[in-house]
């Protein structure tokens, strides 16, 4: 009976008469604990009641009845959940312990663990409750959560074990009290009164456009998070002064994906980050953060998760056989990712020798007049065998050396030029949005070293592949010839139809770029679809890929996932290019793009949008060293919408996202002139 | 242990499913719910101590909490009667209050058959045809009767109160998931709170405005109404209530009336004093013929162009009882006879429930300080 003797320990703590002790149970010990500790911290628990503001945020459809708050400071400032503000009310009222009512304001916001402090506009003195350090905190202890929300004098109350700390990525402790709107924003106590944290809803993948209501699905589930308070009294003069509260970001982009396989390392320091003031390089691998040891990505999370913006953390990295240790000041917002250019389009085969055999390096197709690549010299077919000192074989390879920079960085090359081998450096520059008139074709000619401008070859295996041509069948799985023409894509579980165009020169060993084409209201017509694209798709190496919606007059949102099921279907069956991967759509088919795009940055490189634009609320993207992602609109001044679509260019310009645009004389689709530059600005897209 | 039919297992889980569905994201407690039966219930087949030779609480001290929970499930009976359609499930909770089978249950749709009778079944799994006695529609309760003697049953006059924080037991056939003999099922929480229902206008839709215990666990699921609440010796305290959704926050209510509330009118249904059903209505009947006005105190709003547009004085009529006491443009109004008010068609609404032979007493908010006036109702 341990916990029966300790339960006594902690009533007789809370001076109950002896003689009590020796007659009741455990279980009325028990609850008398659990009163006494809501008795303890009562007069610390605030009603919060709000005036106007919206009815509804997201989907949710928030209350109008009062939340809770916790006093933290003597001098009238409460803490809160952002959950209750979300509705933006315009007039915040505070119950004081005394039973008067005053006007409350939002100081500041803790943006990271989703609270808001609060003050009151009141001279009482305000009682604060005792906080209990997080060190001391024991999952397993019993916890009870307060709110004060119904009516009457008392709090409400729900008794639960603390079921772990360090959860949210070091931001918060868990209960399995319930936790809802009914106490959100009050404290989590422990048996003696004292405030274990603050209760919040919260998830571990907390973004999206309405941050606050994140986790509050999880209501009453038995799954609840509170806000240690210990760790925020620290922060308290910080916060006081109005300073709002953000997540520190170190300024590193990391290689890996997996938080629990992958080691934290740096794929990119980015310019002017904490990181690089620090002299942190890519490559290395981060080892401890904070004190604590790290091996895996997800354990940097962790121990990044609990530090604010404007913070410092000591921080080590394993460089080869060193250890470097630094001190980093972290910021709340870094410059956006400029991503650099050298001004070369690389050929997509390795070049071959005169017997033959593949030549190691990437082989330049074209070099961009007046860019870096053109200044230092570099010609076409010269190979590019190493970067940054690291030897290169692949495109893709390359890209990502070249993505550990920044435009405005210098990047040195070792290029191979018929019997030389030539160290030049590169000044690299912001990604062009200008389309380039004129091409030499991407297909590297068998002899390509020898003859350079040479697009004969490409032409020949066209000629070759005209008995294969529009034949429709579901093979090309390894082994069989890949299917040509046009290819149904049936999914089993989506009744959604969907078709893919490829053309008659497609060549399993040269990867093709893909444009998912998204229809304008009304859907289409297979022909008239093959017709428009034959052309383009030949020239420029491309599959088109057509999903239609379930509804032909429009695309629902919750059609991405099918979409998105059609370009991996067709990516498993056909060679494609990563970085050609491009959405592209008119209208109502330009505002799917864009949703289809923003959300599978991991495999679009492009989205273009004829005569629509991005929504102009909801969340814009940011640059991505590894994720690439290029931007076209093609739009009238006359419509509309143009100033809105203006404002959004300017938004993503300042975001360092290339964007192209075409002027349009109407609102209307593009002609087939304006299709094959739009087709040619694709067929840049592999550019370094 | 028992064994559940697989069927009904089956059965179960898409009832739960289709009620997480209905329920938008609100009920992620019920696995909770699922994970208190299987704990509760796993001892209770172990030991399977038969109901009659059970000691009562007097006896011995205290009885073991499974011996409680095994007494209070003889008293418990499931109801089946209408519905069936659209998340309106048939069935509902009850429990024997008399030794010659009288049943206290939630008033509700499931009572509505077409020929007034339903089908309760006892613990024992005996299978009754229950007529109702009576009921009462303002407190949504009602009375059954099936023929027995010597029921084991829940006294009504030897309830008990309970304050927050007291640890108390639910028994219902939530989900329906015990069919014939199988005993109720039981969650264990405590009462978070005792409240009012009827504090806040339009909180919760319901003609019962007495006070309710706030629980925390998730009691209040389908067929646990009727249910009863106990404490941990076993002493009646509460009956569970039909499924609520408190409207001020968007949550799932869980919660019992206590018995104090409930038993004059059991005691009127038995006597035969039935209670008028117009006292639904009763709510609107407290409306004065004749209700103060913004216009009789001199007041105007600001345009009421969004759902909750805040009620901002948009201006005061000169030489009015507003004007003399000195409430200003742009001044906020918080409370109107200390209800809150948040927005101006609550604002509204709330002055039809006040007679204009009345004072009103408004609290504005003006910059970050509230301000106190009475007003009075002008002649037109």
């Amino acid at each position: 009976m341990v916990r029966a003797s300790w339960l006594a320990l902690c009533v007789a703590a809370l001076s109950f008469p002896g003689r009590l002790m020796a007659q009741a149970d455990v279980t009325e010990l028990e609850e008398e604990a659990f009163r006494a500790a809501v008795r303890r911290i009562a007069p610390s628990v605030v009603r919060i009641e709000t005036i106007g503001g919206l009815e509804k945020v997201g989907n949710l459809l928030v209350g109008e009845g009062p939340t809770t708050g916790l006093v933290v400071s003597d001098d009238g400032f409460i803490v809160s959940s952002a959950f209750n503000f979300a509705q933006q009310p315009t007039s915040i009222l505070i119950s004081l312990p005394s039973g008067e009512r005053a006007a409350a304001r939002i100081v500041a916001r803790d943006n990271s663990r989703m609270l808001v402090l609060l003050k009151v506009n009141s001279t009482a003195k305000l009682p604060v409750p005792e906080m209990v350090p997080v060190a001391e905190m024991r999952p397993g202890q019993w916890s009870i959560a307060v709110g004060r929300t119904f009516e009457g004098q008392v709090p409400n109350a729900s008794v639960g074990v603390l079921s772990a700390v360090n959860r949210i990525w070091g931001k918060a402790i868990q209960t399995d009290a319930k936790i809802s709107p009914s106490n959100y924003g009050g404290p989590l106590i422990d048996i003696r009164g004292r405030v274990l944290g603050v209760l919040v809803p919260l998830s571990p993948q907390a973004k999206g456009d309405q941050p606050e209501l994140a986790g509050a699905e999880l209501y009453d589930s038995g799954i609840g998070f509170a806000v240690p308070m210990a760790e925020l009294l620290p922060r308290l003069e910080r916060w006081k002064k109005g300073e709002n509260l953000e997540s520190g970001l170190m300024g590193v982009v990391l290689k890996g994906q997996d938080n629990n396989s992958d080691p934290a390392e740096i794929g990119l320091v980015q310019v002017k980050s904490p990181a690089a003031a620090a002299g942190f390089k890519a490559g290395d691998k981060i080892v401890e953060l904070g004190g604590s040891p790290i091996t895996r990505l997800g354990e940097l999370k962790h121990a990044l998760g609990r530090y604010y913006a404007g913070e410092s953390v000591a921080a080590t990295v394993q460089r080869g056989t060193e250890r470097v240790t630094a001190t980093l000041t972290l910021v709340s917002k870094l410059e956006p990712y400029a991503h650099p250019f050298l001004g070369i389009l690389p050929r997509r085969v390795p070049a071959r020798g005169p017997n033959g055999d593949a030549l190691p390096g990437v082989p330049v197709r074209w070099v961009y007049p007046e860019s870096g690549a053109a200044k230092a010299g570099l010609k076409a077919d010269d190979r590019i065998v190493a970067c940054g000192g690291a030897p290169v074989a692949t495109v893709r390879e390359l890209q990502d050396r070249v993505s550990a920079n920044e435009a405005g960085q210098k990047v040195s090359l070792s290029v191979i030029r018929g019997m030389e081998t030539l160290s030049v450096e590169i000044a690299a520059t912001a990604l062009p949005e200008e389309i380039p008139a004129d091409l030499p074709p991407a297909a590297a000619a068998a002899s390509a070293p020898a003859k350079p401008n040479d697009g004969k070859p490409g032409e020949a295996k066209a000629d070759e592949a005209k008995g294969n041509d529009a034949k429709a069948n579901e093979g090309g799985k390894a082994g069989e010839p890949p299917a040509l023409g046009v290819v149904p894509i049936r999914l089993v579980e989506d009744k959604n139809e969907c078709m893919a165009y490829v053309p008659s020169n497609y060549d399993a060993s040269t990867p093709s770029g893909l444009v998912v084409w998204l229809h304008a209201p009304g859907g289409y017509d297979e022909k008239d679809v093959v017709e428009r694209w034959k052309g383009v798709c030949e020239r420029y190496g491309l599959i088109l890929l057509a999903p239609k919606a379930a509804k032909p007059e429009r695309w629902t949102p919750d059609e991405v996932e099918f979409i998105r099921k059609t370009m991996d279907e067709v990516s498993k069956r056909y060679t494609i290019d990563a970085s050609r991967v491009v959405v592209h759509g008119y209208q109502g088919g330009g505002s799917m793009a864009w949703l289809v795009a923003t959300g599978r940055r991991e495999t679009v490189r492009g989205v273009s949008l004829v005569d629509a634009g991005p929504p102009p609320r909801g969340n814009y993207p940011e640059t991505d060293p590894f994720q690439r992602l290029a931007i076209h609109f093609a739009g009238t001044p006359k419509s509309p919408r143009a100033a809105t679509l203006e404002e959004s260019i300017k938004r993503l310009r300042d975001a360092k996202f290339p964007v192209t645009f075409g002027t349009l004389d109407q609102a209307r689709d593009l002609n087939e002139t304006e299709l094959d530059e739009l087709m040619r600005w694709v067929d840049t897209l592999d550019r370094i | 242990m028992r064994n559940i039919d697989r069927t009904e297992t089956s059965g179960l889980a898409d009832r739960v499913a289709r009620r997480v569905r209905l329920s938008m994201a609100g009920r992620a407690g019920l696995a909770m719910v699922l994970l208190g039966l299987v704990t509760v219930r796993l001892p209770l087949g172990a030991q399977e101590p038969p109901a009659k030779s059970v000691a009562g609480p007097a006896a011995t001290g205290s009885p073991s909490l499974s011996q409680v929970v095994a007494q209070a499930q003889t008293k418990a009976v499931k109801i089946y009667g209408a519905g069936g359609l659209k998340g309106l499930e048939s069935y509902q909770s009850g429990f024997l209050i008399s030794a010659t089978g009288h049943i206290l249950t939630a008033w509700n749709y499931v009572l509505d058959t077409e020929s007034g009778e339903v089908t309760v079944i006892l613990h024992d799994g005996r299978r009754m045809t229950a007529t109702m006695v009576g009921a009462d529609p303002r407190l949504e309760i009602a009375v059954l009767k099936v023929e027995g003697e010597d029921l084991p049953f829940m006294s009504l006059p030897s309830a008990v109160s309970v304050e927050p924080g007291a640890r108390v037991l639910a028994f219902s056939n939530l989900f329906n998931v015990a069919t014939g003999d199988e005993p109720v099922s039981v969650l264990k929480g405590i009462v978070s709170a005792k409240t009012p229902l009827s504090a806040r206008r339009g909180g919760f839709e319901t003609t019962y405005n007495g006070t309710v215990y706030v629980l925390d666990a998730m009691t209040n699921n389908p067929g646990a109404a009727g249910g009863m609440l106990t404490d941990r010796k076993g002493r009646l305290i509460g009956m569970l209530g039909k499924e609520l959704k408190n409207s001020l926050n968007n949550t799932w209510l869980n919660y019992a009336m206590p018995i104090s509330e409930i038993s004059g009118a059991v005691d009127d249904i038995l006597a035969g004093r039935v209670r008028p059903r117009a006292a639904a209505a009763a709510e609107n009947a407290k409306k004065p013929k004749e209700p103060a006005t913004l216009a009789l105190l001199g007041l105007s709003l600001v345009p009421d162009v969004l759902p909750k547009t805040p009620p901002f004085i948009d201006r005061v009529i000169p030489g009015s009882s507003a004007a003399k006491a000195g409430v200003l443009a742009d001044d906020l109004v918080l409370f109107v006879n200390d209800r809150t008010i948040s927005s101006c068609k609550g604002l509204r609404e709330e002055l039809t429930f006040i007679d204009r032979l009345d004072e009103v007493r408004i609290i504005v908010q003006r910059g970050q300080d509230l301000k106190e006036f009475v007003l009075e109702c002008g002649d037109q």
